[in-house]
């Protein structure tokens, strides 16, 4: 019998998937960027919204499974969410993937890249 | 053979028991008990297990078998060496030198020595891995008493000229531990020509039995070293505790069984890692750790750029091999070796050791270079350009 891995199951499948994951094309996308120098984790977001909420999202990500798994997770979440209020519930991502809490800092990594891909859609339709 | 079968290349953190290792110590097993310490029949037949075992782990290493003191392993070795070395001479001096790239288990008998008023001084290797004589001449004091410099590398496999670091203690008064885990059945050993005091050695890095190594004390001159553990003066005084008869046996056919195959093996194994290393630097970014000649036959040391170590070696899956971010896959700490190397943290993260051993075959290396290629390739897809 093996031991269980450091990885649930939520991660590895979504490690192995990457919903969402890849740089898009076409007109009406906004970039944010955000990196962690200690853990080398880098993420950058891809937002496109209409009317004020997002219609789309996407992420390219450089990180450890957990990093990677949650960032397809939150891409999953964020459709129709308005772009104002993209604030993550981190501890709750953590938790539905078994993530441990000395890796929240590379998490917040995403929430970052998040945050200014929205500063640059709530500057253009401003 | 299939690509997603498990595929076992981490040779350098345990290697399988060799099947002939297990007969022997299923026999020793099975005979009746007996105490090397015994005086009576069983007794005496123990002891003559014991012996010969550690005739064969001598001839390996071209030592005088009295000049071998079993241990549990080689970090007991190492801290044997290093502990009872530091602490039999201290009226000489109380000044350690040794090598950032070493194995914990020198490191952090290190580390407890400066917490007992040692001095210790870690030298850098170059960006190659190696320890230039000029440097450890420059390290040296007048109350230097022990240098210890592992002969092959754990994580970059690259080996070390001890021969003229040993020149530079010889000069110098100083004894020389050399820690020989990786080393022993893989490259030779003659203690005489690397002319070392203490070499400690492990069996289970080469298909013997977990839980058994030994410490190679020179005997003329026998340098002074004292015990860390006390009871019934066995191994010379040096190693108190009833001897594992059963492991030591295995210890000494895993070695028989090397100075036998050893050198054909390395060969082999040298063409296994080179054709893997051929097949890995086709990929644009990717890096060889340690020098690219002075290098053991069964490990091969990669960076990439561009890939976190810690994803890229989940998404190898069933093939074991080691990354330089595994032992710190929570903290984020890259490799303490190849930091020391110069690479920087990505890199020293973004990095892993393969090692082979006697079952791994070609077609197990071409199908580990291309799952290592297809995961580099994804999670660069994955990752901003």
């Amino acid at each position: 019998m093996s031991e269980p891995g450091p990885y649930s199951d939520a991660v590895g499948r979504l490690f192995r998937e990457a919903p969402g994951a890849g740089r898009p094309d076409g007109p009406g996308w906004v970039s944010g960027e955000a990196r962690e120098p200690l853990s080398a984790t880098h993420v950058r977001w891809h937002l496109q919204a209409t009317a004020g909420r997002v219609a789309a999202s996407r992420y390219e990500v450089r990180g450890c499974p957990h990093t990677i798994a949650a960032a397809a997770l939150i891409a999953a979440q964020l459709d129709g969410r308005p772009v104002a209020d993209l604030g993550l519930d981190l501890p709750r991502v953590a938790a539905l993937l078994g993530c441990p809490t000395t890796k929240l800092g590379r998490l917040f990594v995403i929430q970052d890249a998040i945050e200014r891909a929205a500063h640059v859609l709530g500057a253009e339709q401003a | 053979m299939s690509t997603t079968a498990p595929i076992y290349l981490d040779h350098a953190a345990t290697s399988p028991l060799d099947g002939r290792v297990r007969a022997v110590m299923l026999a020793c097993l099975e005979s009746p008990p007996g105490n090397p310490a015994s005086t009576h029949a069983a007794g005496r037949a123990a002891r003559a297990r014991v012996e010969a075992a550690r005739a064969e782990v001598a001839a390996l290493i071209a030592a005088p078998p009295a000049a071998i003191v079993f241990t549990s392993g080689a970090t007991e070795a190492d801290n044997l060496a290093i502990l009872g070395s530091a602490r039999g001479n201290a009226v000489r001096g109380r000044h350690i030198v040794s090598v950032r790239t070493e194995h914990r288990a020198v490191l952090d008998a290190c580390g407890r020595l400066e917490r007992e008023g040692f001095a210790v001084t870690l030298l850098t290797p170059d960006r190659q891995g190696l320890v230039e004589p000029g440097a450890l001449r420059a390290a040296l004091t007048p109350t230097t008493t022990l240098v210890s410099v592992m002969l092959v590398n754990n994580e970059t496999g690259v080996v070390q000229d001890i021969a003229a670091l040993a020149a530079e203690c010889r000069e110098h008064g100083t004894l020389l531990h050399v820690d020989a885990a990786q080393a022993a059945g893989r490259i030779p050993i003659d203690v005489a020509a690397l002319d070392v005091d203490l070499l400690s050695l492990s069996a289970h890095k080469i298909h013997g039995p977990v839980g058994v190594g030994a410490l190679y004390v020179r005997r003329e001159p026998r340098p002074t070293l004292v015990p860390l553990q006390f009871g019934g003066g066995q191994e010379g005084g040096l190693r108190s505790g009833t001897l594992a008869v059963h492991q030591i046996a295995g210890m000494g056919e895993a070695f028989r069984l090397a100075a036998i195959e050893g050198p054909s093996e390395s060969a082999r194994l040298a063409g296994l890692r080179d054709r893997l290393w051929r097949a890995l630097q086709t990929l644009p970014g990717s890096h060889l750790n340690g020098h690219p000649e002075r290098r053991a036959p069964h490990i091969l040391n990669v960076s990439f750029e561009g890939v976190d170590g810690e994803a890229l070696l989940f998404a190898l899956g069933d093939l074991a091999v080691a990354s330089g971010a595994a032992c710190g896959a929570e903290s984020g700490e890259p490799s303490y070796v190849l930091r020391a190397l110069g690479r920087d943290d990505a890199l020293a993260r973004a990095s892993l050791r393969v090692s082979f051993g006697r079952p791994t075959t070609v077609e197990e290396v071409d199908v580990a270079a291309t799952r290592v290629r297809d995961a580099v390739g994804r999670l660069r897809s994955l990752a901003p350009a």
